[in-house]
């Protein structure tokens, strides 16, 4: 399982490589707020089930972004670990162990504006899983 | 790379058009050819190649005229270039909200004051303090002002900037000198997500993360007296330069809505080379909800920044015990630099109703142009372009050439020319607050990481960016003020 940093000019983005698709989704959640907020600082003492449908893989992990997102932006809840529940083709459950961000206490890096389209990608390589989303922060 | 005629990046073959003005000839689906400004010194910043695909990718939405058009300050975005400027056809053109951006109605807004810096240079540390505690800023960051209700929320999205105004943010003549008064027309609150109402409810007032500021700044050097003097701007004043958007409401407006352009794209089977490209026509009903929510975010943007502006000059009554008459903080102008506009423009010698998509672009209409305040009839429109945050940002104004090349744009602008990911790595051995001190900036922040990303070494020089639109005759150079002060998220 690998996440790296993709390099782009203006905003954040970042590839993934699993072995199996629900390991991407989850690794995506934590790579996710990672990239908000230092995961180190954050303490997994609560549990959210977070949900997302969309048709086919691509809509729904991108979907699934989004819902982490709003996560964050509504509640001001930042993951640290994701267990996925229930992988179908239009429908994703998983649980998100983290807490509820305080400026005083967690050390926050960027605000993302949004999941972008461009050079969106979720495909199966050489028996892997992989994903490449590009961020607006 | 060739410095005469024509010059690859890779496969991409750029024809030099003016000694300021490349173009990528028409190529594949391309439906008219891409023009990118830009000087041989900003040249290089376009070999990666992928802003360059994005500005052929937009000459390929259906309805574009003219030119899919490039400031110089291009960098590479989603969707659209960041500094891309496209028009399309009112009536057989097509509206994308990757055209426009996350950020709808990000944009900048530059005041002036009574203040002439040596007199309050001791006192900037001070303001600085106090505008970091009075505007909130950083990621999530909640308003300066408390939650409104939906009810305050629904009037401020049709009412933009009047809005703040009315509940005391600011002077009614500040309405005057802002891009459609404040508030664009037909805004419909109806047609925002309750996710997207929610994220409004608490964020009037914040600055937000990223490239967003406040900054103080010192007039440096003043290019054209005349207009400079009409702007009200004299050596060595104190100026005040805010730099945001319309926060989580615009974002999720523009997510809500990249959802019904994927559907309308299929519905109307357009053929898009990147989906961020997403669109619809902007006649059909999708492309007129967008533009009625987009304005909702638009209105949104205004007030946040009028609601800024009152902030910060109360902090500055407060810490420097003088009176508001004393103070003189006036609005000189606000820009949107994210935004889709219906607007009239002569193209080939017949008026052209068209809809110009401003991505990392600001308008610079001209002369006499009904558009622009009163007070600047005489010398254009005032365009606000801040640089990297260690070394000056400029005041233009627009020009005829401007409505006859670009659809009366401009830059917005440095434009980054590397990775947030590199630029974190180059300021690992920097000490951020001995830099800016040595660069003579007091500055406040919540997030190192963000300052790491924003350092000017990530950014093109913004000079080499205004002087190439100043000798393609786009926009006029009027001043340039250098940072003494800035408060980042």
């Amino acid at each position: 399982m690998t996440t790296r940093e993709i390099e782009h000019t203006a905003d954040l983005g970042i590839e993934i490589e699993t072995a199996d698709l629900s390991g991407l989704f989850s690794e995506a959640a934590e790579a996710l707020f990672g990239l908000v907020a230092d995961s180190d600082d954050i303490n997994p003492k609560e549990k959210i089930a977070v949900s997302a449908m969309g048709q086919g893989w691509e809509e729904l992990f991108h979907a699934w972004l989004c819902e982490l997102l709003a996560q964050f932006n509504l509640k001001g809840f930042g993951g640290k670990r994701c267990e996925i529940v229930s992988l179908l083709h239009e429908r994703v459950e998983g649980l998100i162990w983290g807490e509820c961000l305080d400026l005083e206490r967690h050390r926050f890096y960027t605000e993302i504006k949004g999941v972008t389209y461009h050079d969106f990608k979720v495909w199966q390589e050489d028996g892997m899983w992989r994903a490449r989303v590009i961020f607006d922060v | 790379m060739s410095r005469e005629n024509t010059t690859a990046g890779d496969e991409i073959k750029l024809r030099r058009v003016a000694e300021w003005l490349w173009e990528i000839p028409r190529q594949g689906g391309m439906r008219v050819p891409g023009r990118i400004y830009a000087s041989e010194e900003l040249l290089p910043s376009l070999q990666d190649n992928n802003s360059m695909r994005q500005v052929m990718n937009v000459a390929c939405l259906p309805g574009i005229v003219g030119y899919s058009l490039a400031m110089p300050d291009i960098h590479w975005g989603y969707g659209f270039p960041i500094g891309g400027v496209a028009a399309m056809d009112y009536d057989n053109g097509v509206i994308s909200p990757g055209g426009v951006g996350y950020d709808i109605n990000c944009g900048v807004r530059l005041v002036r004051t009574n203040l002439v810096f040596r007199d309050v240079e001791e006192k900037i540390p001070r303001l600085v303090e106090a505008l970091f505690s009075s505007i909130p800023s950083g990621v999530g960051a909640h308003g300066a002002i408390p939650k409104i209700s939906l009810g305050d929320e629904r009037r401020l999205l049709r009412e933009g900037a009047r809005w703040a105004v009315g509940e005391g943010y600011g002077r009614q003549e500040d309405l005057e000198y802002m891009e459609e008064g404040g508030a664009l027309q037909g805004a419909d609150a109806d047609l925002l997500s309750e996710r997207a109402l929610e994220r409004g409810l608490r964020q009037v007032g914040t600055l937000g993360s990223g490239n967003h500021f406040l900054e103080i700044g010192r007039v440096e050097e003043i290019y054209r007296t005349r207009e400079a003097e009409i702007l009200g701007l004299f050596p060595d004043q104190l100026l005040v330069l805010i730099h945001t958007g319309s926060r989580g409401l615009g974002y999720q407006t523009c997510e809500d809505f990249l959802k019904v352009m994927n559907r309308a794209t299929g519905k109307y089977q357009i053929d898009i080379p990147d989906r961020q490209l997403a669109c619809t026509p902007v006649k059909s009903p999708e492309g007129q909800d967008y533009l009625a929510a987009m304005a909702c975010a638009a209105n949104y943007a205004w007030a946040n920044r009028q609601v800024i502006m009152s902030q910060a000059e109360k902090a500055f009554i407060r810490v420097l015990g003088i009176s508001p008459r004393e103070l003189g903080f006036f609005l000189i102008y606000d820009v949107c630099h994210n935004i889709a506009k219906i607007e009239e423009h002569v193209v080939e010698g017949k008026p052209r109703r068209v809809c110009v998509h401003r991505k990392g672009a600001t308008r610079a209409f001209p002369p006499n142009h009904p558009l622009i305040p009163k007070a600047y009839r005489q010398i254009g429109q005032p365009v606000l372009v801040p640089g990297d945050m260690g070394r000056y940002s400029f005041l233009l104004v627009g020009t005829e050439t401007a409505m006859e090349a670009t659809f009366g744009s401009t830059c917005h602008g440095a434009g980054r020319v590397m990775s947030r990911a590199q630029s974190r790595k180059i300021s690992r051995g920097i000490n951020i607050d001995q830099e800016m001190a040595r660069r003579g900036v007091v500055a406040r922040y919540q997030g190192r990481a963000t300052m790491a990303e924003e350092m000017p070494h990530s950014y093109k020089d913004v000079a080499a960016v205004v002087e190439t639109m100043e000798r393609a005759g786009i926009s006029k150079k009027v001043a340039r003020f250098r940072p003494v002060g800035i408060i980042k998220g």
